[in-house]
């Protein structure tokens, strides 16, 4: 499977640098967390798990926060893309901030996916914080079982 | 020691620490932690002395899965905070909603601002 990182449009020389210097700074912080910061930024292009089972792959996606009806999952020609806003939590204007590590935007993951999934047949569903793709595989792909009679 | 037992048991699985936001408010301290893939029986909130203990187990079912992408964090979302006088220790109140952990802690009566009202004569 290929996968196609989504990339923010423009390229700020200035601030890429900062992100950087920011970064290895985060290296020598013992309490750095590599899930929503560092230079592969899981908060744009979230973190997903691909299983394969004999016939179906599920796609996992952590999306903690995110609304159901604000993740779509879309498929066109063998491409599934998964995409969303995660809004940031609602706190009154006086609040006191003491830690602000959450992420608020909009996100989205490309995924080209084998011959053999079956398009038509794709379920997803979103529980805790987590969204569950179940892509069947074509009849004809999977593996069967062929009985051998010994006489 | 209360501490001591803390990180024995973290010793145990591997935990990695929740991003998240932590917020005064109105009388109260928030933290909202992101947990995805926990349920509401799989988080663990404890107070011992001064220490609140937050640990939100998921599993991951890795042992009867084959992987093609395996790019998720794996591990127990675990943190210890410590809490200082200001918190009352008996209203703490917890809430599990789309992997996101919210806790709110209230502060002591005592040290909420009050107003003091002037009268006039």
């Amino acid at each position: 499977m290929n996968l196609v990182r989504w990339r923010t449009p423009g390229f700020d020389p200035g601030q890429e640098l900062e992100r950087l210097q920011n970064e290895i700074n985060h290296l020598f912080d013992l309490d750095y967390n590599d899930r929503s910061m560092g230079l592969f930024d899981r908060a744009t292009s979230p973190a997903i798990d691909v299983a394969e089972q004999n016939d179906h792959f599920i796609v996992y996606c952590d999306l903690p926060g995110v609304d159901q009806k604000d993740v779509d999952v879309s498929i066109a020609s063998n491409v599934l893309t998964i995409k969303g806003e995660k809004k940031m939590s609602e706190r009154g204007e006086k609040a006191k901030i003491f830690r602000k590590e959450e992420w608020a935007g909009s996100f989205q993951r490309t995924l080209s996916l084998p011959k053999s999934v079956d398009p038509d047949r794709i379920q997803a569903e979103m529980a805790d914080g987590v969204l569950r793709i179940q892509l069947p595989k074509r009849e004809e792909v999977k593996p069967r079982q062929i009985s051998v009679n010994v006489s | 020691m209360a501490t001591t037992a803390t990180n024995k048991e973290l010793e145990t699985r591997r935990t990695v620490r929740p991003v998240g936001n932590i917020w005064e408010e109105e009388g109260t301290v928030m933290l909202r932690l992101e947990m995805p893939g926990v349920t509401k029986d799989n988080i663990e909130l404890r107070i011992e002395n001064d220490q609140l203990f937050v640990r939100g187990h998921r599993d991951m079912h890795d042992e009867d899965q084959t992987y093609v992408i395996r790019e998720r964090v794996r591990g127990d979302f675990a943190q210890t905070y410590t809490l200082d006088d200001t918190i009352d220790r008996e209203r703490i109140d917890a809430r599990m909603e789309r992997g996101i952990l919210t806790v709110t802690l209230h502060l002591k009566e005592a040290v909420k601002p009050r107003k003091i009202e002037v009268k006039a004569r």
